[in-house]
Order: structure tokens, then sequence, then C-alpha cells
């Protein structure tokens, strides 16, 4: 999970580094008047994306006129894809030098990694291109929960040598060892501060900040959303479609590959998949496209990711397969179900249930073909026997392939060769 | 299943043990020679036990199952569980591999300890476990001696040894070079995702091409082996021809593993294959410098990135199974592994099996028409044979006691029963189980032994019967009689006091008397009785309570028949004295007034015996022991008397000839109950640690799916 800025200054403000002063956070320009501000100020846009600086996200503003006019061009901007709905202003430090810093994981030896710079701003990566030796990287191997006084101490001495009539190490190297004990506390991927300012008065401020929350720890980190005033965890995305929200709230992974509103093209053929586990459901999206450039003139259009595997229950699976079915775009559900944790059983029932359902309903019934094989393959199929002699006219557009008897690929084959072979007829 | 008809590779020559080699060479030695590969389980929620069980049928071996506080328990009713892994490990010392299932809030501990324990192949099938607990994982991993798999891995199947950690499906396929006979020749295959894992294994096998070893590397941002990890360890192996690849879009590792190849090409001497996965995905977003600057001006994460890097050290990279096949068989040339034929009939013949009904085990008791067989050992044969605190031990503990073991129990038996009873009331008129009953929930506490070694809950199960005795002497007024006086006597005879049996009873009768409680101890799991101890079980209830259930249960309607024949036997006695008629001629007056009135006949036909395995054996006892009379002969008489009564047969059971002899002893006739409940305290105390130790708590008990796994053979 991102934190906007704001939260991140809060998140290291609390750990006892220095951050400018937080006037607010505003959704409209002429809220700034009342804020109280001690200008100058800097006004910022609030997107969880990084490059705001040079997206013109970020200004300085003399007076409450300057600031006021800064916000109105930005509010409503759209930066990396993200609409600009929240500004923060806050007090603009007296910058006398400028430096990088910031913790992450080495993702070559999953130790964590320092890094620091004195030529901190915009452009780092072009300095950690350019001029290797002006980064300092220090991996830390005991993934212990504070830093050694001695390697903050080394990176202070690092930055300091690198700035122009030096800089306070003391300072300096308490905010190292401030900055990877919060990163370590609030379960953080990344923790970065870019710049980490020399005030002309010798004070050492986080003039910006980003933390990155790792995912898999925000169970752990109740009191970290308590700071942020959080009830449940953001997800991370710019806009979802009304299909990914629909999942989101059944409680499966899925993407749109296609924008909702995108027209469809009559020559070509939309295949939904429902695909198994992460993994295969990105191959699969490959296995599509490619089986359709190789067979069939690359008129075969996969239209969706979806993880469907880690077991999910039956009344899920049913789902997964409703909003294909009910996604006008599509013509044809193609399906896996490889089952290791997954249970083929659980799967064929709720693919079922859907199809019985639908056509109750008298929903539109998407031909589905598939395979199944592995975990509880036995019991599925003896359901699915029974299911086809009960209901033989609900299933007769539902081709299940059980067990390996052939790969995958020659299922989504045939499958897409029957899709067009039922449009010409 | 599906190599289940191949004969597996000795240990020493596959892949598995090539790995231990690397990183616990001393420990690969020993397992190539005992030709043993023994794996645990850790985590023992729905998934591990259910997936202990699925390794199982794979064919390997599951040495234990792992899960703190749980110690002494069985899953999968076999397989015994220990608190630790350093516990496992001292009690058996060669385990090879252990798959961790536990929730990604306490996965850490696991790993930490099972990396501490030594333990070679350590495969963490959990996902989701916080970034900072995996860093712990993976600096134990480094520092130690274990080849760490995952977090978030399906596990690693190894066809030719017919070895599996983990949940990966059962459907890849070692090479055969002899009919019926796995090689370890093959390819090897490892990936970030399980299920492109299995489609890669499965495209493969459809060219016949064999896998020595299907492993997933794990899905997690950061795992404890990666592809340049393990691809030239796995290279090393002589018996490996080609190993293949999968990685997808996201994270580095393709890339650095990619910079390794060309860096260290001496590390890579066989071919290798890529399938990279991610090509037609949606580009993802990413925030932060951070990642930029470790690996400055370099692109990764996206498919190009990966595809271009691992051309560019000279792997082949493909992104279909299409182009997998045909890459895989450029390399391999005509080579073929197995016949495909045979290898689409051994995967047909495993999806067209029936599904098994779900079942569950108990190890106690067969229950069959005519047959009742105690851990192995018939009761016809127990009956006679041997005494109650014997018989108790053969139920808990599933074998028979020495005689040093049973003169210590049967004199604690005894202390047992002469502690004295709560003072709960006996009220007349009460059915016997109720007044029981509420002696059990009454008694001073017990401790529950479950955690303890077996003795203790043999010691436990011998203590509730001389409890028992006390409160079934107590509800007969005959509680005086069991203190202490001085005198030596046997727990049998202890039994035939608290039951009323006279003065100056003689060891003939007390062996009658003690024999009837034998032959009541157990009928499986499915009467009332045993039911409600068990329910109570899987909710953990103290004994006592299981027992106050159990026994409350034994009313008149269940086990009670006893005592109606006795005062029916009774009654055809005096009626043929008073009337000077044939004890038969009695019997038939009194069935067809019985008959009229609608009533059921007590000691008559049973839902499974139609002959009572211990009918014939507690008639010659009463025979031999002198006491046999008319009861006796006429509850002989009863299987023809019956059909010229009511035209339809019924069998004499259990509790008919425990009537008949009851009557005959001249015991009051709730004596027969009281002997039935005394030595049924013994079964339901062995169902009731069963039930705790091997199954789950606050499972749905269907009774009906319960099926006899226990021993067939005499356990002496």
């Amino acid at each position: 999970m991102r934190l906007y800025e704001h939260e991140a200054k809060l998140v290291f403000s609390e750990q006892g580094l220095k951050v400018p002063e937080n006037y607010g956070v505003v959704r409209n320009a002429d809220e700034i008047g009342g804020l109280g501000a001690e200008f100058p100020v800097m006004v910022k846009a609030m997107v969880l994306s990084g490059g705001r600086g040079k997206a013109g996200g970020v200004k300085k503003a003399a007076d409450v006129a300057e600031a006021t006019a800064a916000a109105e061009s930005i509010l409503g901007s759209v930066i990396a894809g993200y609409p600009v709905r929240t500004l923060l202003i806050e007090h603009a430090v007296e910058e006398r030098a400028a430096c990088y810093l910031g913790v992450t994981i080495n993702p070559a030896t999953y130790n964590l990694i320092l890094l620091a710079s004195p030529m901190g701003g915009v452009d780092i990566e072009g300095v950690a291109r350019e001029k290797p030796e002006m980064i300092y990287r220090r991996e830390i191997p005991g993934n212990d929960l504070e830093l050694p006084g001695e390697i903050a101490a080394e990176v202070a001495g690092f930055l300091a040598a690198g700035i122009e009539g030096g800089a306070p190490e003391d300072k300096l190297a308490d905010a190292v060892g401030k900055l990877y004990a919060a990163f370590q506390g609030i379960d953080a991927k990344v923790a970065e501060v870019n710049p980490l300012i020399i005030t002309t008065d010798d004070q050492v401020v986080a003039a910006d900040a980003k933390v990155v929350i790792d995912d898999n720890a925000l169970y752990r980190q109740r009191k970290l959303f308590r700071l942020l005033g959080l009830t449940e965890a953001r997800h991370d995305s710019s806009e979802l479609t009304p299909d990914e929200k629909r999942a989101r709230d059944a409680g499966f992974p899925f993407v749109d590959l296609l924008p909702p509103d995108a027209p469809s093209d009559p020559d070509r053929l939309y295949v939904g998949l429902v695909p198994g586990g992460a993994g295969y459901g990105i191959f699969s999206i490959d296995e599509v496209a490619n089986i359709g450039e190789r067979f069939f003139d690359g008129k075969v259009v996969p239209v969706n990711f979806m993880d469907s595997g880690g077991g999910p229950r039956l009344n899920t699976v049913a789902e997964m397969f409703h909003l294909l079915m009910d996604k006008e775009v599509v013509d044809l559900i193609v399906t896996s179900r490889f089952g290791g944790i997954s249970s083929c059983d659980v799967f064929i029932r709720g693919l079922i249930k859907c199809l019985r359902d639908r056509h109750a309903e008298g929903k539109r019934v998407l031909p589905v073909h598939g395979r199944m094989v592995g975990t509880d393959l036995p019991g599925a199929k003896a359901f699915l026997e029974a299911a086809k002699a009960e209901t033989p006219e609900v299933l007769k557009d539902m081709v299940i392939t059980v067990g390996n008897q052939k790969i995958m690929a020659e299922v989504i084959r045939e499958g897409v060769a029957a899709a067009f072979a039922g449009r010409q007829s | 299943m599906s190599a289940g008809t191949l004969s597996p590779i000795p240990a020493g020559s596959g892949l598995l043990v090539h790995l231990i080699r690397s990183v616990r060479p001393d420990l690969a030695e020993i397992i190539a020679g005992t030709n043993e590969i023994e794996t645990a389980v850790i985590g023992l929620g729905g998934q591990g036990t259910r997936h202990a069980g699925l390794m199982q049928k794979f064919g390997t071996k599951v040495t234990a199952g792992i899960a703190p506080g749980r110690a002494g328990e069985r899953i999968k009713e076999t397989i015994p569980v220990f608190d630790s892994v350093a516990d496992c490990v001292a009690a058996h010392p060669n385990l090879a591999a252990v798959s961790i299932w536990r929730h990604f809030s306490s996965a850490r501990e696991a790993a930490l300890e099972a990396i501490a324990a030594r333990v070679p192949l350590v495969v963490l099938i959990s996902e989701g476990i916080p970034l900072r607990d995996v860093r712990d994982i993976i600096a134990a991993a480094r520092e130690g001696s274990s080849l760490l798999l995952g977090g978030n891995t399906p596990g690693a199947i190894f066809p030719p040894e017919r070895i599996k950690v983990g949940m990966l499906p059962d459907v890849f396929h070692p090479a055969e070079p002899e009919p019926n006979q796995a090689g370890p020749r093959g390819v090897t295959i490892l990936s970030r995702s399980g299920a492109i894992l299995y489609h890669m294994s499965d495209a493969l096998a459809s060219a016949g091409i064999a896998q020595n070893g299907v492993i997933g590397v794990g899905g997690d941002g950061a795992i404890g082996s990666t592809f340049r990890d393990l691809v030239p360890l796995v290279m090393r192996h002589d018996e490996t021809d080609l190993v293949v690849v999968a990685g997808e879009i996201g994270g580095s590792q393709e890339e650095l593993f990619a910079a390794d190849i060309k860096a260290r090409p001496e590390l890579y001497p066989k071919p290798l294959l890529a399938l990279i996965s991610g090509k037609h995905a949606p580009a993802g977003k990413t925030m932060g410098h951070a990642g930029a600057i470790v690996a400055p001006g370099q692109e990764y994460g996206t498919f190009r990135s990966k595809r271009d890097a691992l051309t560019d050290a000279g792997v082949t990279v493909v992104n279909s199974q299409y182009d997998l096949i045909t890459a895989a068989k450029e390399i391999l040339g005509t080579k073929t592994y197995f016949d495909c034929g045979k290898y689409y009939e051994r995967m047909k013949a495993n999806w067209e099996t029936l599904p098994e009904p779900p079942s569950w085990g108990t190890q106690i008791t067969l229950v069959e028409p005519n047959n009742l067989v105690i851990a192995g050992i018939p009761l016809k044969e127990i009956i006679p044979e041997r005494s109650l605190v014997q018989a108790a031990h053969l139920l808990v503990g599933l074998s028979l006691p020495d005689d040093a073991t049973t003169a210590h129990l049967e004199a604690l038996a005894i202390t047992a029963a002469q502690e004295p009873a709560p003072a709960a009331p006996v009220r007349a008129g009460e059915q016997l189980s109720a007044t029981l009953a509420r002696f059990f929930l009454m008694d001073e506490e017990w401790t529950p032994a479950t955690d303890e070694p077996e003795e203790a809950r043999i010691l436990t199960a011998v203590h509730s019967l001389g409890r028992a005795a006390r409160f079934v002497a107590e509800a007969l007024g005959n509680g005086h009689r069991l203190d202490d006086d001085g005198e030596d006597y046997s727990f049998g005879e202890l039994i035939a006091r608290a039951v009323g049996d006279r003065e100056g009873t003689t060891p003939e009768r007390v062996r009658l008397i003690e024999a009837m409680a034998v032959a009541s101890v157990d009928h499986g799991v499915t009467p009332p009785s045993a039911q409600a101890t068990v329910l109570a079980a899987t909710v953990r209830a103290p004994l006592p309570m299981a027992l106050a259930s159990g026994v409350g249960a034994i009313t008149d309607v269940h086990g009670g028949a006893g005592m109606e024949a006795a005062k029916y036997f009774l009654a055809c006695r005096d009626l043929a004295k008073e009337r000077g008629i044939k004890a038969e001629q009695a019997a038939s007056i009194l069935l067809e007034q019985a008959s009229k009135r609608g009533g059921r006949t007590a000691g008559l036909g049973h839902r499974v015996h139609t002959k009572d395995p211990r009918r014939d054996i507690l008639w010659a006892l009463a025979e031999s022991a002198g006491i046999s009379g008319d009861c006796v002969a006429i509850s002989k008489l009863m299987e023809r008397i019956f059909p010229e009564v009511r035209g339809f047969s019924l069998p004499i059971n259990v509790d008919g000839v425990i009537g008949a002899v009851v009557a005959d002893l001249g015991l009051d006739p709730v004596a027969a109950k009281a002997l039935f409940i005394l030595g049924r305290v013994a079964g339901l105390t062995a169902h009731y640690f069963e039930e705790i130790l091997t199954q789950p708590p606050m499972r749905r008990v269907n009774f009906a799916q319960a099926r006899y796994r226990g021993l067939f053979r005499d356990p002496v």
C-alpha cells in the first residue's frame, strides 16, 4: 500500500524525523486563505505516483494569491494516470543542500539496502546512472530493527563530504537511523526521502517522503492505520473499471484488458478467461493471443486477467463465470482448473451452478471450453457426467475435457475454432 | 497415483537426494543407504492435514505432523504428531523434507524452527508472509543447512522417487526405461507460478518427455531459493538432461538469472529453456527511485526486459506451450522417456477411478455381522481369558499388557474404587444410567491425560473403571462392601461385590461376572452411548463429562435389555414352578402375553448380528462355572420358541444371555445393566481418547462414515 506524501511525513515525524510544517490538505483552491499558513509555502499534488515535480505537480508560492493560483492549475490535472483531487500545503524550507536517502530491499539478495546521495532532487536517477560514485549503497544483512550506529555515521560522513561547506553529521546520522527504524517498524518495502534538505540554519528536514507498505504485513499495522486515520487498506489503483470493482467485491483479482467502452469488432472473437492461479492467469492471456496469431489470423482477443486459483469457494467460482457472461464483449469463455490446492470438484460445481442459474433466469449463456485435471478429479468427473445427464440442454455449450488427454493450448485452439464455426453457421 | 504403478528408483540416484547432498552431505548418504525418504508436515489445519493424506496417496512417506500443543495426537488417524520440529527430528533424525502450511502470521516461527533443526529441504507453502519475516527466514536458511523453497510455493514433486512435498497435483510422470519401473533421467522444471509449472510439465509429458523434478520456487516477492541458486545445482545432477524455467513479469529474478549465466557460464553446463509469461499483459505502475538506483540504467520487471536478458545470455525463450514442446524436442532430439499411450492410460485410470466416499477411521473395534474384533483380537477370545483392566489396556493402548502391568493396573483400579463416591443423591425409581451419570459429573476432578504418553491414558482409563465400579456399588447400595477391610481381593471380586454378589462368593462366580462386563466393553463408534461420548470429545469436554454423556445414554432403550431379559427369564422360571409346567411352555405363554401387549421382547434381535459372537462363550462360561440353571436353559431355547409364537426369527443377543446368567446367579436383574455399563466405560474412554488424538476439534461427525482402520492380526 502506497502512502500519500503527507501520510508518509506523519509516519516519519512520529519517528522523530523533522518535516516541514503541514498547514493542511485541501480539495479546493479557496481553502488556502483560511489555513493561516506562513509563507512561502509549497503546493503539492497528492497522488500516488512519483515524478510530480517534473509533471508540474509541485509549486512554490510566496503568498495566498500565488498559492491559490498554483492550486487552481494543479487541481484536476492528471499525473501519471492519477487525477489530482487533493493538495498538501506545507511550509517551504530554505534549502542549502538537497540529499537523497532511501531504504529498500535489494531484489538480488532480499537484504535491506541503504541508499544515499548528497546530490538529491528530481534527477537522482540520472546521478545514479552518470555519477555512481556519488551514490552510497550498503546492504544491511542482519534484518535488525535498528540500524547499527556506525553505519548511520558512515552515511552521514559520506553525505557531508559531498556537500559544499559540510553538513551537521550528527543530525544526518540521526535521520538515517530514524528512516531505517521507521522502515522496519511499519513493515515498509520502500522508505525514501528526496530531497532530504539541509536548511540554511543547518537543520535536516525531510522535504518529501515516499513510503510503500508491504501489503502482506498490513494486518499487523493497526497502529499505523490509527495514526493515518485509515479504517481499511487502500487499494492501490488509479481507477477501477466497473467489472474490476465487481470482482474485487466478490473477492478475486481481475483486470480488464480492454477499456470498458471499447467498440467490439464483429470479425474478432473476444475470449474471457477463468484460468486458475495468477501465473496461469498471465500465461493464458499469452496463449490465447498466440493461438489467435498462429491459427486464426490474429483475430482472437483476450479480454481479461483473472486469478481464479487458491481454492475459491463454489459461489465465487460461479461469480467468476457470471461476470464474464454479463460482459457484453465476450464471445467465448476459456477455463482451466489444474487442481493443486484448488479442487476440480468445487470448480465444476460452481461452473454448472452458474450455467443453470442463468438458464433459469433467461440470461445469456456463453459457450465455455476448458479442461480440468488434478485434485478431486474423480469426484468432479462423476458430478459432471451426472449433471450432463440431468440438464443436457443447459450444458450443451460447455465442453470440459476431463484429465490431461490434451494440453491446454489444444483445448483453447479447439474452443476458438468451435466458436468461429458456430458464428458461420 | 499416476506413478503408482511404477516402482520408484533407489533414493540415492534421484534429484531429491542430490539436492540434500548440497546442504547435508552426511544425511544424503544415510538416506541413500536406507533408501527411505521421510517427510513431515508442519501446520495441521485443513489444508496441511488434507494434503498430508494426498502426499501419502501419491506414495510419499509422511512420517509426522508437527503442531505446537498437539503432541501425541495422530493425523489421518495414523500419522503421529510432534510439538516441534526439534522433537520430530530427535525421534526421526533422517527427516529429509518438511512442508510448512502455517498461516502467514506464524509461518516465520515454523520455518525458523525447521531450519534450526537442520531439515535439509524446507518447503514453505504459506503465502503472503510479511517481507520482514521472510528476510529473517532467508537469513537463517543462508546461515543454516537447509535448502529453502518458497514462500508461496506449491512445493516440489520428484516423480522417479515418488516423493511429493506440497500440494502439486499427481500428474507428473517419470521416465519408464523398463516396463513399470521408473527411471531417474529427465527434464527438471522450475517455476515461480504453480499452475504454469503444471501446464509446462503437462505439455512436456504429452510429448513423452519425463520430469525428474518439478519444483515451485515460490511466487512471493522474496523467496528462499531463486533460479540462480537452483539451476546450477540441478544441472550438476547427472540424470538431468535439460532444465526448463518458467518466469513471469514482475520482479527481477529472471534478469538477475540471465546476468549470472553470462557472468558464470561454467555453472550452466546443460541445455536451458525459459518460458516467460506476460507478453500481452498490461503494464504495471512503479513508484519510487530506489529500484532504479539499486540497478541503475537497467530495465526490469517487463516481459521485454526478461526475454531480452535471457536471450542475450544464450537461453531459448518461449511464450507458449506449443513452442515449449518444439524447443524441448529440438534440444533432446528424438529421445523419448516413456510410451505416451501408456502414460495416458495410466492417467485415465486415475480419473476413471470412482471417488472414494468420505470416511473416517477408528482403530479400536471392528464391527461386522457376527464378528467383533478389538485391536486385532476377536472379542470371543478376550471374554474367557482377559480381565476388565486388560481389556481396557487393549482398547486404549491397542495392545495387551504383560503380567506386571496387569497387576499394577488391577491395584490402581481397586484404589480408585475404594475412594468414596461424591455425595450425589440416589433417587428411587431413577434409571441406573442417570444416577451413574450424576456420579461422574460430581466426582473429583480428573486430570485429563491427552498430551501424556499412552501409558498415562491407560492409567486414566483404568481409573475411570475403578470409579465406575464405585458408582455402581453406591447406586445399588453396595458401596460399603468395597471399602478397604484389610482383605485382599481382585478387581473382579470388587465388581462382583459392587453388583451385589453374595458374601463368600466363589472364584468361578467372580470370573463369570467379570466376563459379562468384558463382553460389554465395546461395539464400535455407532452405539448411541459411543456417539454421545465422541461428540463430547469433539468439543474437548473433560473425560468425566464425556463419560457422563455416554453412560447417561445407556437408558432402558439402549443397553437396558439385559435387565428386562433377566426379569423375563425369572418370570418364566417362576411361572413354570407355579403351574408345574416346562420352562419352555412358560416362556411361550409369557411371550404371547407380551406380544399381545405389543411390547418388544428384551434380549432378542440385533441390528448387526444374527449370531452374536459373545453368546456361546458366555453360555459356556456359565456352564463351566456350574451356575447354569433354568434361566440359561430357557435362553438357549429362545431361538426356537420365539418363531413358534411370533412367526419370524429373532436371535438372542448378548443382553439376553447376560440377563439369563444374572438371573441364574441370583443377582438383582439391575446387575445386568450395571455390568453392561461398567464394561462399556472402558470402550467409551477409548473412543474419547481416540477422537481427541486423531480428529480436529469441532468436526462434523457422520457416524455412518466411520471405517475400521485398525489391526486385523493379533497385536500381542
